[in-house]
């Protein structure tokens, strides 16, 4: 098994060689580069610098030089953590993405976890209740998470909020809070942002969840060693949880990992909608404006979060699965 | 023509500001009061007298009369005094903060109100796409040497420098400073400053490839004299007609306002350790982020400094700079608001839906006129109210027939007077108007807009008539035939087609359309091509572009930057070749013909004439024939610009046309906008 999760470790890194080449390509197709799109953007308000300060500006930062080299500076530093500079925040990519990749990935597991907690539930009231009012009623509130995209519920959520509710949203605290030094009021108004974040980034999935929980359930319940189990008179709550769940629970694994990247990349919409401090508004912002180590980096990281969840999900599954065998 | 500027209004400030003093002693807590009459009653009695027998001389009585306001002061700094925010007061108190006698200049710039005398407190919140909107929180600070007039009639006002005289014929500037100016960091802001920027960026190549143009006459950089700590002259090779409008006024700033590198002063005390020529241990990478707006440890010159601003934050806070120069007609220290808050967010949409919820206090930027049904909905719950300023656009969408096209058939073309006066004749202008702009533009085909100094009302329309049929004869008279089809072709009977590019989106793309529409009345084969900016931008100066668009700004004060007139530079895309040749002295791009020349000859005359007068003269001539040669072709203009103001935020004038070049809302004085 160790010998097993070092493997997929070793992997990941030939992958992640590739994926870098790939994003940092990409990232170059679009003509121009920093500071002539930053020349065009402050021009349509109005100031623009001159072209000569533009070359100037570009030999400092080596953006005259051939890609392959400003490549191969940007790798250079992976081991050092040092993944370039950027050129919009002027500062590390490294220290503008740090706290962004850990709300990002708080945000994330939370949602995971309202997913768990809501889905499973749902799905196992729906299989045992099946074609009962419950059930068509909760599938139906399943269908609409599952067609709403999250971008679309924050929006609707900010509009509620602003215009109907006249409350503070978006953000992770109200204005008044963010300098005031913590305490009680100012934890209840931080989960009182938190929340419908993680409701509308979790949502979608748990739609989805919901639903193979349902059809996973149902196909182990119609066989022949819960009919045993129930003809031997087990309680019936006893029978789904110890016997039928177990049986149920690993396609839900597979797919809650499959499930995490979809977080990932749900988290940049809403985040830009939501205003919420996810690395989805600074990758946006550093694609338009061709901050290209900072746009790498971040793709970079979200390839990691997919591998790595990837790599958890097996995990999971040998430990919630004893027949599954690694070598 | 030496000669003194010293207007009526300075004459009456500097009188004002005695009487502040005097007022500031006496509105003490009356115990106090009694304090201060007695130590000056005393004092000025025993040393006049003195002076008077030994002396006599009516200067040295000036001297003594100077040592009794300071003796005066020192009675006052017993007490704290209230003519500063509290905050400042509790620090003064604390002994963190020297009095605020100590800290205001001698002569401290008094500003007067729009609407009334304010008070201290609150903070002003603000929509903010980040970084690279550097003028959200540029133009609220905006403190040059000389600054642009409340009034667009009146000439530039004074700032940092409290006076300036030309002497020479114009060859030379002599700048006055307020003594004991202070950097916020309480340091003494001089003349040295000014040499710095000069000597470590203006001329240093590794910063600046090369001096700006205002500063560089006849071909040669101008010379700093430092004739004492606040006293410095600037000498040109011949007379410098930019120097009071560009350098001082629009380029006056601390280096570098944001990405817009330009400015006429630096902190030296603070700058000098990062500079490879100060310092050999430091890079010209450490010094562009020290120098950066966004360091929070660099001193300035505003009302507000950066205070909380790192990578990755979701805001900046900018707070009162508690060594900031500058009074209401009461004497009190400005600014009123302690603080100043950037909500960071990813777009106009998100800034509108902030104001919308009342949750910013004062905005303009980003602030979107098509949303205005919504705002005036909402204005009510969210405790705000609208202003609808004017922008200084004299048209958008503005299109520019590229008179330096590659293509010879084409540029041919595009050079005919006839053809470009079909074209402007062709468009209807009330159309666009109504669709785009729900009436609230103007039609118009002057290249600035009214409230401007060089507006003239005769030609305002010249050519701005809807008349297809007269369009059509003019296309007869230029020599393209109509084929078969309908369409025209060349003399020649080769197939024509205008290709019109743009990067433009919304109603400045429907109003492209609807011309391209008319175009096509006349028997004209035209495309119109979107696309991205950072695609347009370099095709349009790189003079790919046959027909580029663009919203003509810069309505107010042209001759700053007078793209829109003639080909000044590679973004005059009227003709960016010609634009090359001009701005590198006909080192690049090709020659233009002789009626672009003209203009350009008539810049240069304008670039050095000092005198106010005949420069307004001349600035004007050139608006005339470029408006009359059409050089550009516009549509509507003068759209109106929405502004946000919160019910309880005041001195933020009604009626203003705003322009980025006067820094908007920079001539209002944002220092002393107050909330209740």
């Amino acid at each position: 098994m160790l010998a097993y999760v070092l493997r997929r470790f070793v992997v990941i890194i030939p992958t992640l060689i590739v994926v870098s080449v790939v994003t940092f390509a990409i990232i170059q197709l679009p003509p121009g580069d920093f500071f002539t799109t930053l020349q065009a953007e402050v021009a349509e308000t109005g100031g623009g610098q001159d072209k000569e300060v533009i070359k100037k500006l570009q030999e400092v930062y080596g953006l005259d030089k051939p890609v392959y080299v400003q490549y191969l500076k940007w790798v250079a530093g992976f081991p050092r953590l040092d993944f370039g500079y950027s050129l919009e925040w002027s500062a590390p990519v490294w220290d503008v993405i740090v706290s962004k990749l850990a709300y990002t990935v708080f945000l994330g597991g939370l949602s995971l976890l309202f997913m768990v907690v809501v889905s499973i539930p749902i799905g196992i009231y729906s299989a045992t209740h099946q074609y009962s009012v419950g059930d068509h009623l909760l599938s139906m509130v399943g269908f609409f998470g599952l067609c709403l995209p999250g971008f679309l519920l924050a929006l609707v959520w900010m509009f509620l909020g602003i215009i109907i509710l006249r409350i503070d949203v978006g953000g992770t605290m109200s204005r008044e809070m963010v300098n005031a030094p913590w305490s009680m009021a100012k934890l209840l108004d931080y989960l009182n942002h938190l929340w419908p974040a993680v409701v509308v980034l979790g949502l979608a999935s748990t739609a989805q969840l919901q639903r193979i929980t349902r059809s996973n359930l149902l196909d182990v319940l119609g066989q022949q060693h819960i009919t045993t189990a129930r003809a031997k008179g087990l309680k019936e709550r006893k029978v789904i949880s110890k016997y039928a769940m177990r049986m149920a629970i690993n396609p839900l694994i597979s797919v809650m990992a499959l499930e995490i990247p979809k977080i990932v990349g749900a988290s940049t919409l809403v985040g830009i909608v939501m205003m919420l401090p996810t690395l989805g508004p600074i990758f946006l912002r550093a694609l338009r404006s061709q901050d290209m180590y900072l746009a790498g980096t971040i793709l970079l990281f979200t390839t990691l979060i997919l591998m790595l969840s990837n790599l958890l999900a097996d995990i999971a599954l040998a430990w919630a699965d004893p027949r599954i065998v690694y070598t | 023509m030496a000669k003194k500027i010293l207007s009526r209004r300075s004459f009456l400030k500097s009188a004002a500001i005695s009487a502040i003093g005097i007022v500031a002693a006496g509105c003490q807590a009356k115990v106090v009061e009694k304090v201060v009459k007695e130590t000056v009653i005393k004092e000025v009695e025993k040393v006049v007298k003195e002076t008077v027998v030994v002396a006599g001389t009516p200067e040295v009585v000036e001297k003594v009369v100077k040592e009794v306001v300071e003796k005066e002061k020192i009675v006052e700094v017993a007490k704290v005094s209230t003519r500063q925010a509290p905050m400042l007061q509790e620090m003064v108190k604390a002994g963190e903060l020297p009095p605020l006698e100590a800290r205001l200049p001698l002569e401290p710039l008094v500003v007067e109100p729009v609407e009334s005398v304010g008070k201290y407190g609150g903070t002003w919140y603000r929509g903010w796409r980040g970084i690279k909107d550097f003028h959200c929180y540029g133009r609220l600070v905006y403190e040059p040497m000389l600054r642009w007039p409340r009034d667009p009639a009146d000439p530039v006002q004074p700032g940092l420098a409290k006076s300036w005289e030309w002497s020479d014929g114009g060859k030379a500037l002599t700048l006055h400073l307020r003594k004991g100016l202070k950097w916020s960091d309480g340091a003494p802001f001089t003349v040295d400053d000014i040499i710095f920027w000069w000597e470590a960026i203006e001329i240093d190549e590794n910063i600046s490839p090369a001096p700006h143009t205002e500063w560089v006459v006849a071909g040669e950089p101008m010379k700093l004299e430092r004739v004492d700590d606040t006293t410095i002259t600037l000498k040109f090779a011949a007379p410098n007609g930019l120097a009071e409008t560009v350098g001082l006024a629009f380029h006056g700033n601390q280096w570098p306002l944001g990405f817009e590198r330009f400015g006429f002063f630096a902190p030296r005390h603070y700058l000098e350790q990062f500079h490879p020529k100060y310092n050999t241990g430091a890079t010209y990478e450490l010094f562009e982020e020290k120098a950066f707006d966004y360091n929070t440890e660099r001193p300035s010159m505003m009302p507000w400094v950066i205070t909380t601003w790192e990578t990755g934050a979701d805001h900046m806070l900018a707070t009162r700079n508690p060594y900031y120069w500058k009074v209401d007609v009461e004497g009190n220290q400005l600014p009123y608001i302690d603080e100043v808050y950037f909500y960071l967010v990813e777009d106009n949409p998100a800034i509108n839906i902030l104001a919308i919820a009342g949750k910013i206090d004062m905005q303009n930027r980003g602030i979107e006129f098509a949303q205005i049904t919504v705002y005036q909905e909402n204005a009510e719950a969210g405790g705000y109210h609208l202003y609808l300023w004017s922008r200084a656009e004299a048209s958008s969408p503005t299109f520019f027939p590229n008179q330096s096209y590659p293509d010879p058939k084409y540029r041919a073309l595009m050079q005919n007077l006839k053809f470009r006066q079909a074209l402007s004749l062709a468009i209807d202008r009330d159309l666009i108007n109504e669709i785009c702009y729900l009436g609230q533009a103007i039609p118009r085909s002057i290249t600035v807009v009214r409230d401007s100094a060089l507006f003239q009302p005769d030609i305002e329309d010249y050519y701005a008539q809807y008349d297809p049929d007269a369009g059509k004869t003019l296309l007869d008279e230029v020599g393209l035939p109509v084929g078969a089809d309908g369409m025209r072709t060349f003399a020649d009977g080769s197939p024509l087609e205008l290709i019109v590019e743009t990067q433009a989106s919304g109603a400045e793309l429907d109003g492209i359309e609807l011309v391209a529409e008319n175009w096509r009345a006349l028997g004209l084969e035209v495309t119109v091509k979107t696309m991205i900016r950072d695609l347009y931008w370099p095709r349009a100066c790189g003079n790919e572009v046959m027909i580029g668009t663009w919203g003509t700004d810069r309505g107010l004060v042209p001759m700053i930057d007078p793209i829109y007139q003639f080909p000044f530079d590679e973004r005059s895309w009227m003709a960016p070749s010609f634009g090359i040749w001009y701005k590198t002295m006909g080192k690049d791009g090709e020659e233009p013909m002789p009626e672009l020349k003209e203009l350009m000859d008539l810049y240069d005359e304008y670039r050095v004439t000092a005198d106010p007068d005949d420069q307004l003269d001349i600035a004007k001539k050139i608006v005339r024939l470029s408006t009359e040669r059409l050089n550009v072709i516009e549509t509507v203009g003068m759209m109106p610009s929405l502004t946000v103001v919160k019910n309880n935020f005041h001195n933020v004038q009604e009626h203003h046309t705003s322009d980025w070049l006067i820094m908007t809302p920079g001539t209002m004085d944002p220092c002393h906008f107050w909330m209740e």
